[in-house]
């Protein structure tokens, strides 16, 4: 399975991205600037309350308004998608809202016109009345609320491990995992120290600066949808599903995407799209505001307990957490956030005795999926303000508390997996160098105190997921890309190409990567989790071989040398002229055993593990709260970079999109209603935001199963933003907290209370 | 949005005149930095709009008046003033003030007088103009006057200006030596709406303050002179013993509100820790007026 790199070929050079100059010169393609003959407008009408039947809804004045085509609801949506529940995990969620709105921003109907504004307009005039229900906002109560989100639980057939929760009632849990190894009452009973932290994290969103768009276009028996999605390949499967056509008749397409992060994962517009279409006739364009992107899919709010037993060295002898996944209306891929990250929740430490439950809640807020990370920098933010705090209640070092509890190489992962290829000690140890954590520390004066913390994380890479790829070598030895993986600007087009390239020893630019379009490009799980370096880097490089053996073949079945002869006079000696192909087809699964239901434990739960950790420095006023962000250091271990450049900077705006999150980015609520839905309201960072020092780098390693030695990198330089962060407040002045965002008023608040003198409220 | 008329004057005589009407919805228009972001928002829906591009270029002009005093017109672009080397050179607050005001975008269309009408509390040269003692003259149909800019400010979003009552010119007066400081506080992101801002002008002898003008703007619902503190450093030695007199002062007289950027407790926190320190960066400046 291991391809080893030449010292000329471009894998593991940093080649410019292919679609840089595109960009830059406004040539690339996205679905907003897609117009096609006769479409339509779509405008979508929102619930105003976060759970209520829907009592009356009066479309008449809307459909008055001159200019407008129809105007769509739930029950019309029914007579061409009999039965329109989506989601890749439960089966939950209504194209339109039906007889209920689980909350606030909810689509409850739809205005078509072939003018956006008169659509617009028209939605203004849309009445709905509503009889309101009982709400359940936090994740917490929603363990044992009376206000129930989903009568009954609807899991999809897809995941086998969800089959049991089919038609279960009155519960807003939606998935509950479970994980136990060892024995953790004895190990507490034996303890030197009982160690116990609760510690949130708050709504946020994505953000991507191309809100969401689908175009639906019926062409005669079947359907074409454009749409600025990460996973084409769903996408396809589930509209087939929904409408009961084979996947033949659905052809999806992406172009460039403008960012991603996780939420254009799955179905978002696609189904409401391809409902209008149908109903219309024609094609419908149904595009977000950059507001509406806040009724639609965000970042799970958590609620994390954790408690260790720690001796008096330093050892943790047993851990035990709980979390509560604050999901929203719909399970959205939250059961799979639970499940698949919960399992990592103890951190990368070696501890006996481990207890984990995690828990994915229904509540009446937007609904939460995936966001750079899969859950992973909520877990983080918990145990690595947890590590700090119980070093300071040893009275140890951060640092060393971390070396002595490390999980190194060989050992069983709570799960029972045997780490290999995680460089967990390497990436500890190159941040604490960056850090220069042995030098002495200028602890500041005056009113500005310095600080600094460290934390580090680590992901196991969602398993089992299968990627396709074809290479088409043409008669002049150019060759085609044929893969479903998206380019949401993360540079997957040139990584793949580099490794074509590479396996072909052709040039880069020789190679093109034909965008998704699943009539054309063949299955690909998704663009998320970090995966497709790993899975479709793999499928791309068999591709490749099966390509360069079959020209190794034709060479020998011409009685050609297949050193020295150049590929078109292989065509040409072969079909008499420039003529022909080759095709190359490559697949991958990685091997993967399923956790056990009862004890959570498996001896292969992942093919790769990522590891990131963060060192901050921070300078805090300590007359205001204010908290600058001096120093930022990301290490990880991803493997052999297979472009390194490109790998840098996913690191490093991992890390700033992280540090928003970190730093102020909150969504607000008043009775379920998001009260800062725009980006005049939501601030994320800027080029002012980033810390002066700023460094990112990934550790010299190796991933000895992956391709050329590399696995993914998109997601590890948010893990341990959080907590280093939190750490480097700590040390500056003395305050420990334990909510995100850390909002300067919270850390003004905490250094009041210290002092013994609260902040009194007006 | 919706479609709308869209009225261009040529004078601003005429523009006044199109406005003086019961309509409510008839709005005039600048550079539209902040109109269009209320229309796209759907909170204003204009039966007309009447724009203010094609009026007389004299209201477009930075120029020195003959008392010393720096007058701008109306339409000036926030960057046209940034980048003035008369603005720089008769009270460089102005231009410092003006680097982190929005961004380059918003600065090369929006206007002096579209800025100071809008009359959100989170704009940042309200409270520098009010601490050097500007005046506005504005323009009806059939009148004109001139009062001091601080008194254009009714409440939040919310102006004195009568029916058909536009902004002509804003004069600032000549500083001499006076030193001045803006502090803009943003708690979220570096490019935020501010979460208070805090403009003083000093009049000093040596160490000593002669007189002092402060302002506040973002935390409180219009910009507002905070007198309590000014008279607490009025004629006195500036020392950590009077900065805190001062901040105090402030803290205690400031309508604060709470709001997305905090509670009202902890900015009235903020208010006590900035206008000192802005007194002590106006006093580290240089004298504003460079002849």
């Amino acid at each position: 399975m291991t391809a080893k790199t030449s010292t000329s070929g471009p894998v593991g050079r940093s080649v410019p991205r292919l679609e840089g100059r595109a960009k830059v010169t406004g040539s690339a393609d996205y679905v907003h600037n897609l117009v096609l003959p006769g479409m339509l407008h779509a405008k979508i009408f929102r619930s105003t309350v976060a759970h209520g039947r829907i009592r009356r809804l009066d479309t008449g004045p809307a459909r008055a308004v001159h200019g407008v085509h129809s105007v769509v609801t739930g029950d019309e949506i029914r007579t061409v998608v009999a039965n329109p529940y989506y989601g890749p995990a439960f089966h939950d969620q209504p194209i339109l809202a039906l007889e209920k709105v689980r909350y606030a921003g909810e689509p409850v109907a739809v205005v078509l016109a072939a003018d956006p504004h008169i659509a617009e307009e028209a939605a203004h005039r849309i009445v709905a009345e509503y009889d309101e229900l009982p709400a359940v906002f936090d994740e917490v109560e929603a363990m044992t609320s009376k206000a129930i989100v989903h009568e009954a639980l609807k899991p999809a057939g897809t995941f086998p491990d969800l089959k049991h929760l089919e038609g279960r009632r009155n519960t807003n849990v939606a998935l509950d995992f479970h994980l136990r190894r060892g024995d953790v009452e004895a190990a507490f009973a034996a303890a030197d120290h009982v160690v116990e932290h609760t510690f949130r994290t708050q709504q946020v969103l994505h953000v991507p600066l191309e809100p969401f768009v689908s175009v639906a276009e019926p062409t005669g028996q079947s359907l074409t949808i454009h749409t600025s999605s990460q996973t084409p390949s769903f996408v396809r499967g589930e509209i087939a599903r929904l409408l009961g056509w084979p996947e033949s008749r659905v052809r999806v397409k992406v172009p460039h995407l403008g960012g991603g992060f996780g939420a254009k994962v799955y179905v978002k517009l696609e189904a409401l799209a391809t409902a209008l279409s149908l109903l219309a006739r024609r094609p419908v364009k149904v595009a977000l505001s950059m507001e509406e992107q806040f009724y639609t899919i965000t970042k799970h709010a958590t609620t994390l307990r954790i408690k260790s037993a720690v001796m008096g060295d330093g050892r943790i002898t047993a851990r035990e957490c709980e979390v509560w996944w604050n999901g929203g209306a719909y399970a959205d891929i939250g059961p799979r956030v639970t499940q698949k990250s919960g399992f990592t929740a103890a951190g990368p430490y070696d501890i006996e005795n481990v207890r984990i439950a995690s828990y994915a809640l229904y509540t009446n807020l937007p609904p939460a999926g995936a966001l750079r990370g899969f859950g992973i920098p909520q877990l983080v933010w918990a145990y690595e303000c947890h590590t700090d705090m119980i070093a300071r209640r040893l009275a140890m070092d951060p640092l060393e508390v971390r070396r002595r509890n490390m999980l190194r190489e060989g050992r069983p992962q709570a799960t029972g997996t045997v780490m290999r290829d995680a460089a967990i000690e390497n990436v500890l140890e190159r941040t604490a160098t960056q850090m220069d954590w042995s030098r002495p520390f200028d602890r500041g004066d005056g009113a500005i105190r310095r600080g600094r913390g460290i934390a580090i994380g680590f992901k196991a890479s969602i398993s089992p997921t299968t990627s396709v790829a074809i290479v088409n070598v043409y008669a002049d030895a150019s060759c085609s890309l044929y893969c479903s993986t998206v380019d949401m600007g993360q540079g997957s087009d040139t990584a793949m190409a580099q490794i074509a390239a590479e396996v072909l020893g052709t040039a880069v630019e020789s190679v093109k990567v034909v965008h998704p379009d699943t009539d054309v490009t063949p299955y690909d799980m998704g663009t998320l989790g970090s995966r497709s370096l790993y899975h479709m880097g793999h499928a791309v490089r068999r591709a490749a071989e099966d390509a360069r053996d079959k020209l190794l073949a034709l060479a020998g079945e011409l009685g050609l040398s297949p050193e020295t002869t150049p590929v078109p006079d292989l065509f040409r000696k072969k079909y008499g002229m420039l003529a022909g192909n080759v095709v190359g087809v490559g697949s991958f699964i990685p091997s993967y055993k399923s956790p056990d239901h009862d004890t959570g434990l498996s001896p292969d739960v992942t093919p790769f593990w990522m590891v990131g950790a963060t060192g901050a420095e921070v300078e805090v006023d300590t007359e205001t709260g204010q908290v600058r962000v001096t120093k930022l250091v990301n290490v990880a271990d991803v493997g052999k970079p297979i472009n390194p450049k490109i790998v840098k900077t996913q690191l490093s705006s991992a890390a700033i999109m992280q540090l928003g999150f970190t730093m102020f980015e909150i969504m607000n609520f008043d009775a379920g209603q998001v009260t800062n839905a725009s980006l005049a309201d939501y601030k994320i960072p800027g080029m002012l935001d980033i810390p002066r020092s700023m460094a990112s780098e990934a550790v010299d390693t190796e991933q000895h199963n992956g391709p050329f030695g590399a696995k993914g990198v998109g997601e590890t330089g948010t893990f341990s933003v959080s907590p280093a962060i939190a750490n480097a407040i700590e040390d500056a002045v003395g305050v420990r907290l334990t909510s995100l965002p850390l909002t300067a008023e919270a850390v003004y608040r905490a250094l009041r209370e210290r002092r013994g003198d609260p902040l009194k409220d007006e | 949005m919706t479609p709308f008329e869209l009225a261009e004057p040529r004078t601003l005589r005429e523009a006044a005149a199109l406005l003086d009407t019961d309509e409510p919805s008839v709005r005039p228009i600048a550079g539209g930095t902040a109109v269009m972001l209320m229309m796209k928002m759907g909170v204003l829906r204009p039966a007309r709009l009447v724009s203010l591009r094609s009026i007389e270029k004299q209201y477009s002009g930075i120029v020195s008046g003959p008392a010393g005093e720096l007058r701008l017109g109306a339409m000036t672009t926030l960057s046209a003033l940034e980048r003035s080397a008369a603005a720089l050179k008769h009270a460089a607050v102005i231009s410092r003030a003006l680097r982190s005001l929005s961004n380059v975008r918003v600065r090369n269309v929006a206007t002096v007088g579209g800025h100071l009408a809008h009359a959100d509390p989170h704009m940042d040269l309200p409270p520098v103009l009010i601490a050097l003692g500007a005046s506005v003259t504005t323009l009806a149909a059939d009148a004109s006057r001139t009062f001091p800019l601080e008194q254009l400010y009714a409440g939040y979003l919310e102006t004195t200006l009568g029916r058909g009552e536009l902004i002509a010119e804003v004069s600032v007066p000549r500083q001499g030596s006076r030193r001045a400081a803006y502090l803009k506080c943003t708690l979220r992101s570096a490019d935020d709406w501010p979460a208070l801002g805090v403009a003083v002008a000093l009049d000093t002898d040596g160490a000593e303050v002669r007189d002092a003008r402060i302002v506040v703007s973002a935390a409180t619902d219009t910009p507002m002179r905070l007198a309590a503190a000014e008279s607490a450093l009025r004629s006195a030695r500036v020392d950590d013993a009077a900065l805190r007199r001062a901040g105090d002062a402030a803290a205690d007289e400031a309508a604060i509100v709470s709001d997305v950027h905090g509670s009202a407790a902890y900015k009235r926190q903020l208010v006590r820790v900035y206008v000192a320190r802005a007194v002590r960066a106006a006093l580290a400046g240089n004298p504003e007026t460079r002849d």
